[in-house]
């Protein structure tokens, strides 16, 4: 439902099927019989919120409970944001139309430093008070959680809590405990309080930061009981977790439109350079059965004729053949082809490739992520370059033509050696496709280099490194380019600026809360898009605020200065991301969790990879 | 194998997608409702649904169709609606299902209603002016064509509109050519619309049905 004065402004838009609602298994509740108003806002556009798995399952689980209606808010497009503000329009959730402002919560999922923006834009659109002291009701309580949470203070003086971790348990325990603390007539601040006793949660608002001259942290204190370490939740027992059955299905094209279903959580490689890695461990994962169960009933229940085997690294799920071979019993004859996002150089098997087969030949990615070996070494990335080269090789004898690989800038140790190396393997990948006999005749091969520049993250093993300063990623930009001598490679590669900036927000602290308050003010907004984005306003804000952005991304850490995200707990010991530093220095490597343990810390939940031996030799 | 031509209504919400959306939705459908439709032989097998006419971006439909191969020729079709509705959104309803009798290529007129409103006029000033633009002998508007921006001229049109007496808005019905040979796009004629007044004029069209040369319903 969208509200009625929306109507004669959806023709004046592009996609107004975006904002209207009224798509298939949108759930639609009274208000009068529920307790609970859950505004589940994703700060991006419609076409890449709907996309995300985490809202589908957190929609749908927030709907199964009866007191709760759970409903969908997106960020509007400039086009439809300049008419709304025009004809007084507030930003309103999809299935009743009702502006953000009624809503008990407002709940944001962080995906990406650049859409903080969004976050608070969205929130003055639809009428919410930005600052979590303005809002002083026990209403529009602003929850916030996904993988930025891992540092949430850059935003920290705006949102009331952040679930650190998976949020399937933590959520419903706030809204059951909200539910309680207004029927018992509370406040916000003894809601809040009572909020922050629960594991995962964190609220900014009990927390305060001593800062040392430098601009370091001095200390980071809790008041009115919050405890000092916020450990993150985590979900051991996969097959029994909640996951829907259902999906919205969008009228609109979306980003990824098709059914998903999440094979596992965490990645046993531990690449020092991903936080993802880093921050989902263990891995845990779901059973043959109960995978192959959730893909029949989404496709049978969405109309979608292809499924997604989604995780950080789908080739690593340890019965990866059984699985694609127990899916094309049913996928075949009902016309679905699944596909493997995440895949990794050496998990690309010829038995993999006979069972996806049925998927469009769009193109192969790979990331190698660093040119030589002794970088993908020091970054963990345990590939070899004769492995590439294999499953190169196996692709074009395949008959696909075009690959892609993914490399990274500026990551730490790294030469002009290394950038180099990106041209050369692009080229061996070349050269391979020329001397395979049964590669596509009469086509070329179109490999696709792509170099990002490394954006150092919290609870990494670079979580102390200095970042590429604009004009640096610049120039090793350029080292590669002219490395690159055929025009069978095509180099793309990443804006600077957006990367520096967003740099900054990854491992800035309370003080940017300033910067950010002001960019809402100056109406910033879709900084993740070229279309918005601006670094000469962005760098002329910082001066503004009197903030050197360089101080949170071209400057190296010591180990031992107190990070802004040192009180969260994610499972992994801080001397344990120290010590794969250091041994980043040295180019060694550590073997993944199947191989040998490391004893990272995370065998602390008590499941998942870290105990699999054990089971597996009883 | 028989040609089949599926009715529905496209309304409410359902009036913002685009017509490539509504393709998309409606295979998703058939798909999913598992009607025993012929499907496509290449290399990515889809159901295969064509749209005789298709309609414009936040038009209503009253009486839309879709064709679609069934290779079970005894397949009960007055079924069809019940087996998909299920899997549609609210604002597109199935409502019946016959044997193709005509060629899209048949299509030769459509007829609308629409209702016009204004932020700055009321019912009765829209009435009086539409009814002088009526009058004017050449009325040119800009469509975008392959060949870039061309001025049509749509008096004729025009004059083809008939106001609805005793609205409280302006509700006005034309019926106007359609069809891929000679189509008509209402909104030129609201364009034109606007441009006479000058101002903004929010308009709200339904699509009722197309007809052939001679007028009959379409089938």
């Amino acid at each position: 439902m969208y509200p009625k004065e929306v109507e004669k402004i959806l023709l004046k838009v592009q996609k107004p099927g975006k904002y209207t609602g009224g798509e298939l298994n949108a759930v639609i509740k009274d208000k009068k019989d529920v307790d609970l108003r859950f505004a589940f806002c994703f700060p991006d556009t419609y076409e890449v919120g709907m996309s995300h798995l985490g809202m589908k399952i957190l929609y749908s689980q927030f709907n199964s409970v009866p007191y709760i209606w759970c409903e969908r808010c997106f960020a509007p497009w400039i086009d439809m944001e300049e008419q709304m503000i025009k004809h007084n329009i507030p930003l309103y959730a999809l299935e009743s139309g009702d502006p953000l402002s009624e809503f008990d919560f407002i709940g944001f999922t962080l995906q990406y430093e650049l859409s903080y923006t969004n976050v608070l834009n969205m929130m003055k659109l639809g009428g919410v008070p930005l600052l979590s002291k303005d809002r002083n009701e026990l209403k529009n309580i602003v929850v916030a959680g996904g993988a930025c949470a891992s540092n949430p203070e850059p935003i920290a003086d705006f949102i009331d809590i952040f679930f650190i971790g998976e949020g399937e348990e933590v959520d419903l325990e706030v809204m059951e405990l909200f539910r309680e603390c207004r029927k018992n007539g509370e406040t916000k601040e003894e809601f809040l309080i009572k909020a922050a006793q629960i594991k995962g949660v964190y609220v900014p608002a009990l927390y305060e930061t001593e800062y040392n001259e430098d601009g370091t942290i001095k200390a980071f204190i809790p008041t009115k009981g919050a405890p000092d370490k916020i450990e993150k939740r985590v979900i051991m027992d996969m097959d029994n977790s909640f996951f829907p059955e259902s999906f919205v299905v969008p009228n609109v094209e979306i980003v990824h439109d098709r059914a998903v279903s999440e094979i596992f959580r965490g990645c046993i490689r531990g690449c020092r350079f991903c936080q993802a890695g880093f921050m989902n461990r263990p891995v845990r994962e779901k059973s043959i059965d109960t995978i192959n169960e959730q893909c029949y009933k989404l496709c049978k229940n969405t109309g979608y004729d292809e499924v997604s085997l989604t995780s950080l690294s789908s080739s690593d799920y340890s019965q990866i053949v059984p699985l694609l071979t127990k899916l094309n019993e049913w996928t075949d004859e009902e016309k679905v082809s699944l596909s493997l996002p995440s895949l990794r150089v050496d998990g690309f098997t010829d038995d993999i490739m006979s069972r996806i087969k049925t998927v469009r030949k769009s193109g192969l990615t790979f990331a190698p992520e660093a040119g030589t070996q002794r970088l993908r070494d020091a970054i963990n990335k345990n590939v070899r370059e004769d492995e590439l080269l294999e499953t190169c090789a196996t692709a074009f004898n395949g008959g696909w033509t075009n690959i892609k690989l993914y490399f990274m800038t500026g990551l730490p140790t790294e030469t002009d050696e290394d950038l180099e190396g990106i041209a050369n393997l692009g080229q061996a990948v070349v050269n391979t496709f020329y001397r395979c006999e049964n590669r596509a005749k009469g086509r070329g091969v179109n490999v696709t280099c792509s170099a990002s520049p490394f954006i150092p993250k919290p609870f990494t093993p670079f979580q102390w490194e200095a970042q590429d300063g604009i004009e640096e990623i610049k120039r090793k930009q350029m080292v590669v380019k002219s490395a690159i001598k055929t025009k069978k490679i095509t180099f793309n590669y990443h804006d600077a600026a957006t990367t520096y900036i967003e740099g900054v927000f990854a491992r800035g602290d309370r003080k940017l809360c300033k910067v950010m308050l002001k960019a809402c003010e100056k109406g910033f907004h879709f900084d993740g898009w070229s279309d918005c984005f601006s670094a000469e306003k962005w760098l002329e804000l910082f001066a503004e605020c009197g903030i050197d952005p360089d101080f949170y991304t071209t400057r190296k850490r010591s180990f031992d200065e107190i990070l802004p995200w040192d009180f969260i707990d994610y499972g992994v010991n801080k001397s344990f991301l120290k010590s794969e530093c250091l041994k980043a220095y040295e180019s060694t490597t550590t073997p993944n969790c199947r191989e040998k343990c490391s004893g990272c810390g995370a065998a602390k939940y008590g499941g998942g990879v870290c105990y699999e031996k054990c089971k597996n030799m009883v | 194998m028989k040609n089949v031509r599926i009715w529905f209504k496209k309304d409410k919400e359902c009036r913002f997608i685009s017509h490539l959306d509504l393709n998309r939705v409606m295979l998703r459908t058939v798909y999913r409702a598992k009607l025993p439709i012929w499907y496509t032989e290449g290399f990515n097998p889809h159901p295969f649904i064509t749209f005789p006419l298709p309609l414009s971006l936040g038009f209503r439909g009253e009486a839309e169709c879709m064709d679609v191969r069934f290779l079970d020729e005894n397949f009960d079709l007055s079924t069809v609606a019940d087996i998909m509705n299920p899997f549609l959104p609210e604002g597109i309803r199935v409502y019946g299902a016959t044997e193709s009798k005509m060629k899209p290529g048949d299509i030769a007129f459509a007829k609308f209603s629409a209702r016009l409103y204004s932020d700055t006029l009321s019912a009765r000033e829209l009435k009086t002016e539409l009814c002088e633009l009526m009058l004017l002998d050449e009325c040119l508007v800009p469509k975008k064509t392959k060949s870039g921006i061309k001025d049509i001229d749509v008096s004729q049109y025009i004059k083809l509109i008939e106001i609805i007496p005793d609205t409280d808005d302006l509700e006005i019905t034309v019926t106007l050519p359609a069809g891929s040979a000679n189509n008509v796009n209402i909104q030129l004629l609201f364009t034109a619309f606007e441009n006479y007044l000058k101002s903004d004029v929010y308009y709200e069209i339904t699509r009722h049905g197309v007809f052939d040369k001679e007028m009959c319903p379409f089938e």
